[in-house]
């Protein structure tokens, strides 16, 4: 029983920082970054080895959530998430190269239920309308989540074939771009089969997770610093009990949450039998606790946060946006709800 | 980073499960009088002490197990996991027996360990007062030097199992210099001397664990004094926050088998026809209580995997305790919301099961009181993990 990082994945959590202090802009500027900068990051990223996905040599799903932590903490802009979670559910199959991947998840009028979709491979390829498709005009290849004959299965298009229309959609955060998707007869340059969906929505939520608390800590550690600044009634107002245990209560939640999502992360990497279920918990608890920190930090802040200038709205605004990826809080508790309903829950012994 | 069991460790399971099979005993086969239910749980402890399941990491020369940490706390689970009634002696387990082993002399080791172990010997920890619950460090009872001894007096609350106790680990003021705290001494008190009363106390679940404790001259040989004179704080805040840290993993077994029994339950009662367990409202609500003490566990791993790679259990410990407070009371309060009017149908074959659930409610608000409440655990915070200004 061990979640300590390793000296390795300590060491790739701070070489990130310092990469993404030295590649991206300041908090405060990184919605005003552009498509050569969003490029840039990516190109540094993509070189400092962020797809090297590879369960016994390279980054597995606890490598790639610390990765997702530190681009949710500095506000990047870059289509990590579906590129790597797409390489980390396929694994070596997956033959994607660099290329870059936006996963086409959610449909109109539909929920996260992945058994719900709509959109399939026909005889003269793929049909149907996806939403939130995150980063979709900045990749080379969308991974569609399709329905294969009673179970979902996952299409392969190339994001400019023909048949492939992407329009931009609102996105409450600029840094996650949104577009709406329809494939009208798009030609399919890869399938794979249902397990692979499983994994991959799987991973899809812990990065998501991880992201959210990335944003979340980020927050957690700008309200106490401010809560240590800050003088009203000729105190400084992190001595005032209310704010001292609203800030200890966020960061229960954050230090938990990030708990959640590295044990959901190594029982993914070590298979265990618990690993999917694990984490619906820990996107379910963090989609709540994430948010949770950053209305904390909101208040913290006070009038203050409540200008477009300052920058706690835009780590709320990924932290709403990731909340929603890969299934909220409510999908998991139903999910998991309904599961529990029909099997109880095994008490997992499993100590170590 | 490691969560699959090593092949030793899963041998260690499987023979305490076999154990458990062949001599194991249910919290609900207990007498339901204190006296007998005491006997068989003194019984039960030495039995579970004798298989090598007590004081596991504990040093051999004193009667443990000299094995690593981790190995008891996979047995504690396992025992939590068969529904085992807790080992009688918990204080002296948790508390004085770890307080003992880490600032002791030889002879309290050898004198005391052994007998905690087999539950010979009772320990209770006197360290609350009337006047002193989240305030610790003003309290009041006073143990007076003289040339070989110590007499003491003052009135303690909170004395679990005092009635039962044999000796007690009193906190008391030796010195009124300086800061309040480090005037207080750590007292090894025997209860069978004169001058020492128990009055037991009811408890709002109707049971009697815990006592009040009158000490009015006790002589207490200074050779029972543990520690330095003036270090009784620091020896209290060391094992308290190690009980914080380490007692989370048994406690989320214990919880999540509780709620096992909550899903089966809803399964069992039903509603207008229904299933409770078919409803959706109440799927989620299991559901959201299965998450709090998933998430319980999540971070228990986290944080006492620290100190079973040699880190102090640190202040982080105060954050496990907010959850198992926050995961227990969730699960509580879930439990009474679905089963709902099926408490009140007075089902006389459902009779035990609304008691155990209405008790689980009841004993669920301790848990944000008990081994410092909710607010001193965010003031720690506050101060050791956010360092923001003092109030």
């Amino acid at each position: 029983m061990d979640l300590e990082l390793t000296d390795e994945q300590a060491w790739l959590s701070e070489s990130l920082s310092t990469l993404l202090d030295r590649e991206w802009p300041a908090a405060e500027a990184a919605h005003e970054a552009g498509r050569d900068e969003r490029d840039r990051l990516w190109r540094a990223l993509v070189e400092f080895g962020v797809l090297g996905v590879d369960e016994d040599e390279g980054l597995g799903a606890v490598e790639l959530c610390l990765v997702a932590r530190a681009l949710g903490s500095h506000l990047a802009s870059v289509p990590f998430l579906g590129s790597a979670a797409m390489r980390y559910a396929a694994g070596p199959r997956s033959d994607l190269g660099e290329d870059r991947v936006s996963v086409a998840l959610l449909e109109p009028g539909r929920g996260w239920s992945v058994d719900e979709t709509r959109t399939a491979v026909g005889l003269t390829g793929l049909d149907g309308r996806k939403v939130a498709v995150e980063h979709a005009a900045e990749v080379e290849r969308l991974a569609v989540v399709t329905a294969a004959g009673g179970s979902p299965g996952l299409a392969f298009t190339a994001a400019d074939a023909p048949g492939v229309e992407i329009e931009p959609q609102e996105s409450l955060d600029v840094g996650v771009p949104m577009h709406a998707v329809t494939f009208s007869g798009a030609a399919v340059d890869g399938e794979l089969a249902a397990g692979v969906v499983t994994r991959l929505t799987a991973i899809g939520a812990l990065l998501a997770a991880a992201e959210s608390v990335g944003a979340a800590s980020r927050m957690l550690e700008d309200a106490a610093a401010y809560a240590g600044e800050r003088r009203q009634f000729g105190r400084t107002i992190g001595s005032y009990q209310a704010l001292r245990h609203l800030l200890a209560d966020m960061y229960v939640r954050q230090a938990s949450a990030w708990s959640t999502v590295l044990y959901a992360a190594a029982a993914l990497d070590d298979d265990l039998p618990e690993a999917l279920q694990t984490a619906a918990v820990a996107k379910a608890y963090v989609a709540r606790a994430a948010r949770e920190v950053a209305h904390g930090a909101l208040q913290v802040f006070g009038g203050i946060a409540f200008t477009q200038e300052h920058q706690a709205h835009r780590f709320l605004r990924r932290v709403v946006v990731r909340e929603q990826q890969f299934g909220d809080a409510a999908h998991h508790e139903r999910e998991l709800g309904r599961a529990l309903a029909r099997s109880g829950s095994p008490v997992p012994i499993a100590v170590s | 980073m490691r969560l699959t069991a090593t092949d030793e460790e899963r041998a260690l399971q499987e023979e305490v499960r076999a154990f458990l099979a062949r001599d194991g005993l249910a919290a609900s086969d207990l007498p339901r009088g204190l006296d007998d239910r005491m006997n068989v749980l003194r019984e039960w402890q030495a039995s579970c002490r004798d298989a090598g399941y007590v004081g596991r990491a504990w040093p051999s020369e004193f009667g443990g197990g000299g094995r690593p940490p981790v190995e008891q706390i996979i047995v504690d689970q396992e025992l939590a996991a068969a529904g085992a009634p807790e080992l009688v002696n918990v204080v002296g387990l948790d508390v004085l027996g770890p307080s003992l082993l880490r600032f002791g002399d030889d002879r309290q080791r050898h004198r005391y360990i052994p007998s905690i172990l087999s539950a010979e010997e009772i320990w209770s920890q006197g360290f609350s007062e009337p006047e002193a619950g989240s305030d610790l460090a003003s309290l009041r009872t006073r143990a007076v030097e003289h040339d070989d001894h110590f007499v003491l007096s003052g009135q303690k609350t909170w004395v679990s199992w005092g009635q039962y106790a044999r000796w007690c680990g009193v906190l008391a003021r030796t010195s009124d210099d300086g800061p309040k705290h480090r005037g207080i001494s750590m007292l090894i008190v025997d209860m069978q001397s004169p001058g020492v009363e128990v009055r037991p106390m009811t408890q709002i679940t109707g049971h009697a664990e815990f006592c009040e404790l009158f000490l009015d001259d006790v002589v207490v040989p200074k050779e029972d004094l543990l520690g330095e004179r003036g270090g009784g704080w620091k020896i209290a805040m060391h094992t308290l926050g190690h009980e914080r840290g380490t007692a989370a993993l048994p406690r989320q077994v214990k919880l999540r088998t509780w709620l096992d029994r909550l899903v089966r339950v809803a399964a069992r009662r039903e509603l207008d026809g229904r299933p409770i367990a078919d409803e959706p409202e109440a799927q989620v609500a299991l559901a959201r209580a299965f998450i709090g003490v998933e998430v319980l566990r999540h971070h228990a791993y986290r944080t006492v995997g620290e100190f079973l790679n040699g880190g102090a259990v640190g202040p982080d410990s105060s954050s496990v305790k907010l959850l198992m407070a926050e995961a227990e009371q969730r699960l509580a309060a879930t439990a009474l919301e679905v089963l709902g009017p099926t408490l009140q149908h007075a089902e006389p074959a459902e009779a035990g099961e609304n008691d155990f659930w209405h008790e689980t409610y009841l004993y669920s608000r301790a848990a944000s009181v008990y081994g410092g409440t909710q607010q001193i655990q965010r003031n720690i915070i506050a101060d050791r993990i956010l360092a923001l200004p003092q109030e």
